[in-house]
């Protein structure tokens, strides 16, 4: 535990633990309203077909049926996650883009007939050409998936910073290099749910389980034309998110739609394999890289090549080919980088975002790139690594300001941790060490939409009888643990125990907050948080002073107690009030000290309720580029791994023995929570390294929906982790802290690679690593 | 994906389920853990209208020999195979139930449920027909026994009739101077339908070193789990070791008939059936040797 600190930096149990591990959490499937109806979607069999007709009247018919809804029922608002890019209908209009397009939604008494009315609903297709990769997307002469995207470009991106081509004639190697890698899914534990409710007061209320309440809230008000005031989006305890529930859902607008028109609360929700044809997870990428270094091993220039594989809609994906190419510009120094990015429409469900957000497969091929590199040029591959990384103060080519940069810290502690040193080169075939680093954002440096805007505010209040507070956030804990780090901040700052601090979060009626993704909240919500609790604390510290009357600077609150500085102050009196409106309780407070329930209790007795706030938004941050809002941030988080795997030789299969893990988190709010981050994100990029791959049959189904067919991790794949916090103290952050959700992840898959490469003596050039891809790779070898 | 609505029904004997089965002629299917079954029906494969739980027959979950035979119950779980009975189950027995999903789904299966699944790599199956068993299929007629390779017929297809229970399995009992040997190859180590699977099983002579009789059974290589007849010429009277089993793995490879699809392809399943061959027979032949 940090000296400085009473609360952070500690082990305290989660504010989740309890309930989850009883059983008593409240997620969306147990919540239950009177009259509720059961909502279900028609979706689309076809890749690529137009709509020549709908008939609803058998499933409207249909005994037990209140609601059939068509694109002929909705008013027509174009939506989706980026405002440049609202390229979805709620409800196909005249055409569907992939197998899962929604068509139709229909509320009925119970699920079995919202289904059966579903399969009820006519639809006249006439098939279109699917487009199920790239190739097939940018051939001649293909249909375009939308007609306001030509060629079915979806968005393209042209950078260079410095002078890429003067500085390659400089440089003593040149290493190229090219990796593909598949569609994932996010495979969170709870497949989306939702419960729309419209009271008699005109006011919707959506239950959803969503990382972000906030953007739901406006795609539902801007869909339906309810006023913002009218939308309530509310989210229970969320089964994991990862990237895929950072927008509203056809369910969550399918749904409003339903209660807007039936009067009755409608519950719908995704099966598993609604899931996976909704997708809006990380894409399949390929990059291209050309990487120009001196004879010293110093990093020169990048020229980098980049094309998403999009499905049919936008979703996140212009961030996502944004930051394809700008999370390059760090950890390293790289003076020239070029960098060219398209995303391209398929007929295939959206991807979207996923963990470690564009980022993960190049930064894969670049640390592969790397290792390449240095054995090329003779070097250590660790020793090329510490060469060329950034430093605190350090700004990338591409105006990412490093304000804290505990690279060096990461890579030297795995380097020890593994026994690098011991093991580089001297292992027998078939194992093999790898090493690699990331570093990723601490929040998006802007909101999606464009606006000025606070990213978040918090409410704290005292409860009236000076016992305790409670937080009041809209932030979205999703399982990451969001509610206990404000408790924790809330708690340091008022200088109160961690268990006085009570938080209700995820509502949108308590603030504004975008939610949880691009590893923002700890940084952003927690200043806020930090601000409401100094802001709380000096309203008591204020009144306690008046009623004492001394300078309110002689007075603090630490553990609970207020300190008072200079001569003694006689307290008893203030004790004596305390304890005359407690006569019968047994326990009273005592010492020589004033509590804080007496000084919170006083400052309530004076003022009333006692409610303080706090916002948070960054600075004006980065360049002054196209595209030069993405990948800015207020911090960067940074990592190191060392993986070490054994690879059997005659079949193919890698087990990761060991991985040695270290991040730059800023300053651990929770060490356990860190840890588990850290954990979680070696388990995500383990499972996309070796196994993971959502797979396409030629009519564009997904063939493998299921946590059966499409294969993360289990227990028994997993290695031991070795976690290694670093605290290089962020100045940008609430008590120095940056974020670990996201950044853990960026060096798992390269150091699988480089280890896979150093037991095999090759470079694989596609993921998943599946034992079948090592097998025939090493035959042909032969 | 809502389960279509049945009635279900829970004999208190074998007989009575067997008269039930008879009743609702054809309307119904045996329930066991449900493993299969159910997520069938959730699938919409498969919709009867009234479902016969066999899991609280006490007749099905019995284990024990009679002479050289071990019987093993049809109703026994996967959980308690991997367990090894007290001893009783063939090692490749115990580690193909060991190997079936997880420790959720091991509570759940049965031994019978996965035979009468009879999918082409079954962790049960697949060892059971190198240990040489046969099943004891039950109706109200009587009883008959089918040997392994007679049962399966294709993938989710056997020999038991409409009206018949598969009461248990029978199997030789092991002896000194036998062992058996399994391996499973998937992408991950647990909760994976293999992608290959091979069982060995041999019998030393009393020299210790030659071979008497042996039986490689391969998963995913067919339609169905198959034998492999090459496998066992090759090892029929040969000295025990490296050679031996090399030669039976290439035998074996041959034998098999693998296809290409999005788990794999029919050249890497071809390779990993001599790769697997060639691990089982050499723990097949630790057992025989006592180590
Ligand atoms: C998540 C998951 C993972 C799995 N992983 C594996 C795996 O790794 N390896 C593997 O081999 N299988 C696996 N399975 C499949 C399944 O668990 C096994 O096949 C299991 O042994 C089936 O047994 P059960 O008792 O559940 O059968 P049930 O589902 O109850 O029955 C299956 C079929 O057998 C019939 N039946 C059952 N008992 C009898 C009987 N005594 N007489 C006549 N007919 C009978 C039923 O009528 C039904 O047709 C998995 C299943 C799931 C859900």
């Amino acid at each position: 535990m940090s000296a400085a600190y009473d609360v952070i930096g500690s082990r305290v149990p989660r504010k989740d633990a309890a309930p989850k591990a009883t059983g008593q959490a409240v997620f969306i499937e147990d919540l239950r309203f009177k009259g509720e109806l059961a909502g279900a979607l028609l979706q689309s069999p076809h890749a690529h077909a137009l709509i020549k007709s709908i008939d609803v009247s058998k499933a409207k018919a249909l005994p037990g049926v209140v609601e059939v809804i068509t694109a002929a029922d909705v008013p027509r608002v174009k939506y989706g996650v980026s405002p440049a890019r609202y390229d979805e209908d709620l409800f196909a209009v005249n055409k569907v883009r992939y197998v899962g397009d929604e068509i139709a939604a229909v509320a009925a008494e119970d699920l079995e007939t919202a289904l059966k009315a579903a399969a009820l609903i006519k639809v006249e297709y006439e098939p279109l050409p699917r487009l199920l990769s790239v190739e097939e997307a940018t051939a001649e002469g293909a249909p375009w998936i939308h007609d306001e995207f030509p060629n079915n470009v979806c968005a393209e991106v042209h950078q260079e910073f410095g002078d890429v081509a003067t500085a390659f004639k400089e440089c003593d190697l040149i290493q190229e290099g090219r990796f593909v890698s598949k569609r994932q899914d996010a495979a969170f534990i709870e497949p989306n749910q939702c419960v729309a409710i419209y009271g008699q007061d005109g006011m919707l209320t959506l239950h959803s389980s969503t990382q972000v309440p906030h953007y739901v809230q406006r795609t539902v008000s801007m869909v339906t034309g309810l006023p913002m005031s009218k939308v309530r989006v509310v989210k229970p305890y969320v089964g994991g998110g990862f990237g895929p529930k950072a927008a509203a859902t056809p369910i969550d607008l399918a749904a409003s739609f339903l209660a807007l028109r039936s009067g009755r609360p409608v519950r719908m929700a995704y099966t598993r394999e609604q899931v996976f044809s909704f997708g809006r997870a990380r894409h399949g990428f390929t990059h291209e890289m050309k990487i120009g270094v001196k004879k010293d091993g110093s990093l020169m220039a990048l020229e980098h090549r980049a094309t998403l594989d999009g499905g049919a809609y936008s979703s996140f994906g212009i961030a996502t080919v944004y930051y394809a190419g700008s999370l390059l510009g760090g950890p390293y120094k790289l003076p020239n980088m070029k960098y060219d990015g398209r995303r391209i429409y398929t007929n295939k469900p959206a991807c979207g975002a996923q963990r470690g957000h564009g980022g993960v497969i190049a930064r894969a091929l670049f640390e592969q790139q790397l290792d390449i590199i240095a054995e090329r040029l003779g070097m250590d591959p660790v020793e090329l690594r510490l060469q060329n990384m950034m430093e605190t103060g350090d700004v990338t080519c591409n105006d990412l300001a490093m304000s804290s940069l505990g690279m060096r810290q990461c890579i030297e502690a795995v380097a020890q941790g593994s026994g690098w040193k011991q093991k580089k080169g001297a292992l027998p075939k078939g194992k093999g060490i790898g090493i690699a680093c990331g570093f990723f954002v601490s929040g998006a440096g802007y909101p999606i939409y464009r606006s000025e805007t606070y990213h978040c505010t918090v409410t704290i209040k005292a409860d009236e009888d000076g016992g305790g507070v409670k937080v009041f956030t809209a932030a979205a804990e999703i399982g990451q643990g969001s509610d206990t780090t404000m408790a924790i901040i809330a708690a340091e700052a008022l200088g109160i125990p961690y268990d006085m601090v009570r938080i209700e979060s995820g509502d949108t009626d308590f603030g504004i907050d975008l939610g949880a993704y691009s590893s923002r909240t700890t940084l952003m919500t927690g200043h806020a948080t930090k601000e409401a609790a100094e802001n709380l604390k000096e309203v008591i510290l204020g009144e306690l002073a008046g009623e004492l009357g001394i300078d309110r600077r002689r007075l603090d609150i630490k553990r609970g107690l207020v300190k008072i500085a200079g001569e003694a102050v006689d307290i008893a009196p203030l004790r004596v009030r305390y304890q005359k409106e407690h006569r019968g309780w047994l326990s009273q407070p005592e010492g020589g000290q004033l509590t804080f329930n007496e000084a919170s209790r006083l400052a309530c007795l004076r003022r009333g309720t006692l409610v303080a706030t706090g916002k948070y938004k960054p600075p004006v941050l980065g360049g002054k580029f196209k595209g030069a809002a993405v990948g800015t941030s207020p911090a960067y988080g940074c990592s190191a791994q060392v993986a070490e795997v054994s690879v059997d030789m005659e079949t193919g299969q890698i087990t990761v023995e060991r991985v040695t893990d270290a991040h730059d988190c800023g300053q651990a709010i929770n060490l356990t929570s860190v840890e588990a981050q850290m954990q979680g994100s070696v388990a995500m990029g383990l499972g996309e390294a070796l196994f993971e791959e959502v797979k396409f049959d030629e009519a564009g189904r997904v063939m493998n929906p299921s946590l059966g067919e499409y294969h993360i991790p289990t227990i028994m794949d997993m290695p031991a982790v070795d976690c290694i916090v670093v605290e290089s103290g962020e100045p940008n952050g609430p008590f120095g802290a940056k974020e670990v959700g996201e950044g853990a992840i960026m060096p798992t898959i390269p150091a699988i690679l480089n280890a896979v490469r150093d037991a095999v003596g090759l470079t694989i050039d596609e993921t998943p690593l599946t034992p079948e891809r090592i097998y025939m790779a090493l035959k042909k070898a032969k | 994906m809502l389960l279509p609505s049945f009635t279900y029904h829970r004999p208190g004997g074998l007989a009575e389920a067997l008269a039930m089965l008879d009743g609702f002629g054809g309307q119904a299917k045996l329930l066991a853990g449900g493993t299969d079954l159910l997520v069938n029906m959730k699938h919409g494969k498969q919709a009867p209208a009234q479902l016969i739980d066999l899991d609280g027959l006490a007749e099905l979950k019995a284990s024990g020999s009679r002479g050289d035979a071990l019987e093993l119950g049809a109703g026994l779980k996967a959980a308690a195979i991997a367990g090894g009975l007290g001893g009783a189950a063939p090692q490749a027995l115990a580690q193909g139930a060991g190997a079936l999903g997880s420790p959720q789904v091991r509570n759940r299966a049965s031994l019978g449920g996965n035979l009468v699944t009879a999918r082409p790599a079954a962790d049960m199956c697949v060892p059971l027909l190198a240990l040489g068993a046969r099943v004891a299929l039950v109706s109200p007629a009587g009883e008959r026994q089918v040997d392994l390779p007679e049962f399966f017929l294709g993938p989710g297809l056997t020999a038991l009739h409409p009206s018949e229970v598969l009461t248990r399995v029978l199997l030789a009992k092991p002896r000194p101077g036998e062992g058996s040997g399994y391996g499973k190859l998937g992408l991950r180590k647990a909760l994976e339908i293999p992608l290959v699977n091979v069982a060995a099983w041999l019998a030393l002579e009393a020299d210790g070193k030659t071979i008497k009789e042996a039986r490689v059974a391969l998963g995913a290589a067919a339609p169905t789990p198959m034998l492999s007849p090459g496998a066992a010429k090759a090892l029929a009277g040969a000295t025990a070791g490296d050679d031996a089993f090399a030669a039976a793995a290439f035998a074996a490879a041959a034998d098999a008939r693998p296809i290409d699809d999005h788990r794999g392809s029919a050249e890497y399943r071809r390779d990993m059936v001599a790769a697997l061959t060639k691990r089982c027979l050499g723990q097949a032949l630790a057992q025989a040797r006592g180590n």
